[in-house]
């Protein structure tokens, strides 16, 4: 991997470190100094959307862990979160576990499910696995609209704030210390994975699974075990959405297959293979339609009128032409544009 | 060419990033100045109204005239010198029937202000009935489920309407009255909460008043092409009444089916399709249906409409070329804005719970194209009765008045 | 009635499931089409099922044009967008990784569907009737909508032309030679350029006649539409995603196996099933009925 020039890595612990440079430290540094500046400086309503990227950051990792190292397409994430939100909703509800509990048997549950759907790639591999997934997700929407139980009848399930002794966190600003805590934890892990064995056979199996096989790697199990990871970080985030205060409901129009789309997009927009990257992919998601709709709120006080009739339209098109143009420019993600941009600076005045 | 596209992309991107910085420094500006304009000037304050459509998602064919009705109503009352002199001012977006996007925006309005809220479908009131409760905030939906009328529950929502339940039961009476022994009613509904909201009443009230009806359900999936199947089953149990709970478009696609499979069945709309877009889409095969309204479709000649045809005047259209969403939407806003006043007229501060007293307040509110609408502080659903209507060459006609059951 | 067998409805049934089949498989040939020259699906192939059947409509509609024409016109369009989308956006994704062209798609997906909100408005329209939509009774006591004849009609026209195009036309010969061995056919002096704007092209063509055929079986113009094309995939799937042969199998199987299941068992489980056929049958034959084995070597 290259880093800066004069960087020799001359004891495997060296080569094996997550940072090699100053700068990356001093980036790290600055990282942290941002998200301690973030709850401080934002009103709610920003707060609010950096809860749910963090939110989505927590799925987009599993995601990018399953296709961006692994090579395995999942069409179900969206499906998945559902898995989370219902079961946490249900043990928390109707069982009376604590929220850590409910979570964690939700994260638990996610992923024995996502096992069970990872069994095809056994035997799938490119498209038809990712439409085999497609069909997961399909399943799974199904059952949350018609599985009357899921909901008790009530056809959603409310979940009340989570407490601490007598403390009940519900306010955005304690839930955004909380999230950057778990978010944090699972990129950490997430990055940390890929300086493992177990990390590092993924990535043999997504190069050639094949090779992989015959060097040793059971690509099975593994597969599976990918799967199983990606469907339960899902259940996690789905399940942590369940209680976080703006939603704390839990109902099936929320995990249809257009949200997987939109995770999809995430990792592809973020860099594939790539942890950080799925982190931007989820803020670039999160944050486009909703400054999208920002801009659509000025607009009304405006005097184009012919726009604000066709707002919604204009907003449809405008979503899908930023990921378009987007695309079109860095098909690698933000992850190679950070990339670039930093060999730019590191460059200058120099063209290489 | 691509090298060049390349080499614009950096640039690009920060130039929009710092757009997108410039943007919400203006907002915070624009904010401050609303502010002191609002506080200098002599006129009373704005009431703020948040209100969330669907324009571009699943039930966008009513979800827009119903927005349309929210909004010119409030042109309107602006117009006529606003709630006691207060303007409202309403603050809108489209939620495309996401939940999560109703949260953030409902979020948003009410850290801005809003007083009140407009919501949409069942999606998004059940998804924001917990925080409307604790924030306070008096909010009035298209969804009328029943569980949303008991104010031990659901103190701050509100809807004008019948409830889906109730719409249930002045059918089924409506059915066991007309007609002599055993009769086999089929009830077709969209596969969700929303469709499902009216069965189990509708069975509870067939058992609690021991009517003779055989009652059969069956789903709608979505993205079906074709009902055939259900029809097959529900001629096997010969259905006389297929009461369908559903929006237009797969009613249409439904009635077209019956009509092809010479089904003699009389079809029965519950509000969300007994409209023009209905009648429009299924044509023929619409012909002869009796529709549930609590709020009747506008049709031509109808008295009452004066207020909304008058204001339509000056745009060259009417109420009944509007539709019957459009004038939903137009009372809607209008029982909320009748809230406001009340809240307004006991004086004290106008928050949330002035507001509710308000609504609750509410005595006979006369609409062109319901019952008269009440709330009480026991019961938040401003009607149990609701007109029969019957499409006779493609309009809608009224056969029979307001039926009120209890249940 | 034997043993509780309606032998009518049956009858009925397969009718309007081999009808909902052949749309599928019209819709099913776009993505296959595409697939088979360049190895992307196209998530906006819902999409061209919209735009092809609203520009007939607007064809018809408003411009008043007759019906034969109003079609000519949607066909047109559809081949018109998918020449523009595969020139302007496609080519410069070539050589990227398969998903970040599958996005592309889906984004262009989200931003026709915001063109078509704004053109035709969210209630859709009611549009010209040209396909007959009265009753047809059959032996016995059986009677089904006119208009499912037409589609089981038109597709097999359609899919039986597809079939012959690739079977004995140069152009046909010539996509097949690029779904092959793309350098194999450049040697052979083959432009695969060519061959990818005229796959698209075609997409756009079956895209256009599926919507009409969709909006005239359902009886409204509806951008609601779209969703369909998502239910393709089980049929493009099934099939096998580079086999003509396989769309017109596995519409055929989709079609019946939902009409059944949602006769004889519940709603719900005609939306299941089929997605579990799907992934029995890829367990068995992971290729699908009828697609391409591939040969993998390290």
């Amino acid at each position: 991997m290259a880093t800066a020039t004069g960087v020799y890595n001359t004891t495997y612990r060296k080569d094996f470190a997550l940072r090699h440079t100053r700068a990356e430290y001093i980036r790290l540094g600055l990282l942290a100094a941002v998200a301690v500046w973030i709850p401080y400086n934002l009103n709610a309503y920003w707060l609010s959307y950096a809860n749910l990227i963090l939110l989505a950051a927590i799925a987009a990792v599993g995601l990018n862990i399953l296709t961006g190292y692994t090579g395995l397409v999942s069409l179900a994430t969206a499906g998945f979160l559902g898995v989370g939100a219902y079961t946490a909703g249900n043990l928390s509800v109707f069982y009376h576990w604590p929220m850590p509990m409910a979570v964690a048997g939700a994260t638990l549950m996610a992923a024995a499910i996502g096992a069970v759907f990872g069994l095809p790639a056994l035997r799938l591999k490119g498209l038809y696995l990712a439409i085999s997934t497609f069909a997961a997700q399909e399943i799974l929407s199904d059952r949350f609209r018609d599985w009357k139980w899921l909901t008790r009848k009530h056809g959603t399930i409310v979940t009340s704030y989570p407490k601490l002794g007598s403390h009940v966190f519900k306010s955005n600003f304690e839930w955004y210390w909380i999230l950057l805590v778990i978010t944090g934890l699972v990129v950490f892990a997430g990055i940390n994975l890929f300086r493992t064995g177990l990390g590092r056979a993924f990535i043999a199996i997504r190069d050639q699974d094949i090779a992989a096989e015959v060097m040793g790697v059971p690509v099975g199990r593994y597969k599976v075990l990918a799967f199983s990871i990606a469907c339960g970080l899902a259940g996690f985030s789905g399940a942590l959405q369940a209680y976080y205060p703006p939603a704390q409901t839990v109902t099936w129009e929320n995990y249809e297959i257009a949200k997987s789309f939109i995770f999809v997009a995430m990792i592809i927009v973020g860099g594939l293979g790539s942890i950080s990257g799925a982190v931007y992919g989820a803020m670039f998601l999160t944050w486009v339609p909703a400054y999208i709709t920002r801009i659509g709120q000025s607009l009304q006080t405006s005097n184009f009128s012919f726009l604000i009739e066709k707002l919604p339209a204009v907003q449809l098109t405008l979503f899908g032409l930023v990921l378009v143009v987007f695309l079109l420019f860095e098909p690698r993600g933000l992850a190679r544009l950070w990339q670039r941009a930093k060999d730019y600076f590191r460059l200058w005045p120099f063209r290489y | 060419m691509n090298r060049f596209i390349r080499r614009l992309a950096l640039p690009l991107c920060f130039t929009l990033i710092a757009g997108a910085g410039v943007a919400c420094g203006k907002d915070k500006k624009s904010d401050n100045a609303s502010k002191t304009n609002s506080s200098g000037a002599a006129a009373k304050e704005d009431i703020k109204v948040g209100a969330i459509f669907d324009l571009s998602g699943p039930t966008a064919d009513i979800g827009t005239p119903y927005a349309d009705g929210i909004k010119d109503y409030v042109e309107y009352r602006n117009s006529t010198g606003g709630v006691d002199g207060h303007k409202l001012a309403l603050s809108w977006q489209d939620f495309k029937y996401d939940p999560t996007v109703a949260g953030q925006l409902y979020g948003q309005y009410v850290s801005e202000g809003a007083k009140v809220f407009m919501g949409w479908g069942t999606a998004d009131t059940e998804a924001l009935r917990p925080r409307v409760t604790t924030d306070k905030v008096p909010f009035m939906s298209a969804s009328n489920a029943e569980t949303l009328t008991d104010p031990t529950v659901t103190p701050y929502n509100f809807f004008p309407g019948a409830s889906y339940s109730q719409q249930m039961r002045i059918i089924l009476q409506y059915i066991a009255d007309h007609n002599k022994g055993k009769v086999a009613v089929a009830f077709f509904h969209h596969d969700s909460p929303f469709g499902t909201s009216p069965l189990e009443d509708g069975k509870k009230y067939i058992a609690d008043k021991k009517l003779s009806i055989d009652f059969s359900d069956y789903a709608m999936a979505k993205g079906a092409t074709d009902y055939v199947a259900q029809i097959g089953q529900a001629k096997a149990k010969n259905s006389k009444y297929i009461i369908i709970q559903n929006v237009p478009s797969p009613a249409a696609v439904l009635a077209t089916n019956l009509a092809s499979a010479k089904s003699t069945a009389q079809i029965v709309c519950l509000n969300y399709c007994a409209n023009e877009i209905y009648v429009k889409k299924a044509g023929a095969a619409a012909e002869k249906t009796i529709g549930v309204v609590p709020f009747a479709p506008p049709v031509a000649g109808l008295a009452g409409l004066d207020e909304i045809n008058n204001f339509l005047k000056s745009k060259n259209t009417d109420a009944a070329a509007k539709g019957q969403g459009y004038v939903q939407g137009w009372y809607t806003m209008a029982v909320m804005s009748e809230g406001i006043k009340n809240a307004l007229a006991a004086g004290g501060t106008l928050d949330g719970p002035a507001i509710k007293a308000g609504l609750e307040k509410i005595k006979d509110f006369k609409t062109g194209v319901s019952d008269p609408i009440s709330f009480s502080s026991t019961f938040h659903a401003g009607l149990l009765s609701a007109p029969l209507y019957q499409v006779d060459t493609g309009q809608w006609k009224k056969i029979q008045d307001p039926i009120t059951v209890q249940k | 009635m034997i043993l509780g067998f309606d032998s009518n409805q049956f009858v009925a049934l397969t009718i309007n499931g081999l009808a909902n089949g052949a749309i599928l498989a019209i819709t099913a040939l776009g993505f296959v089409l595409i697939y088979k020259a360049t190895e992307v699906i196209n998530f906006a192939q819902g999409q061209f099922l919209v735009v092809g059947a609203f520009m007939v409509y607007n064809a018809n509609h408003t411009w008043g044009l007759p019906w034969p024409l109003a079609v000519l016109v949607g066909i047109g369009t559809g081949i018109v967008l998918g020449l523009a989308i595969e020139r302007v956006i496609l080519r410069r994704m070539i050589g990227e990784s398969t998903l970040s062209v599958i996005m592309v798609t889906i984004g262009l997906a989200s931003a026709l569907g915001g063109v078509s909100l704004g053109v035709w408005g969210a209630a859709g329209g009611v549009g010209p009737k040209f396909i007959p939509s009265g009753t047809v009774h059959l032996f016995g006591d059986v009677s089904v909508a006119a208009n499912r004849f037409w589609a089981i009609g038109v597709a097999a026209v359609m899919l039986i032309g597809v079939g012959l195009f690739f079977r004995y036309s140069r152009h046909g010969v010539a996509m097949r030679a690029v779904a092959d061995d793309q350098q194999a056919a450049m040697v052979q002096g083959i432009s695969v350029n060519k061959i990818f704007a005229m796959a698209w092209a075609l997409a756009g063509a079956a895209g256009a006649i599926a919507g009409v055929l969709l909006a005239s079986v359902a009886g409204s113009y509806d951008l609601g539409m779209e969703a369909f094309a998502i239910f393709v995939f089980p049929v493009v799937i099934l099939g096998g995603l580079d086999s003509v042969l396989g769309t017109v199998v596995g519409g055929i199987i989709v079609g019946l196996l939902v009409e059944y299941s949602k006769f004889y068992l519940t709603v719900s489980w005609s939306v299941i099933l089929p997605f579990a056929a799907l992934v029995a049958i890829l367990l068995v034959k992971p290729y699908g009925l009828f697609g391409q084995v591939r040969i993998e070597r390290v």
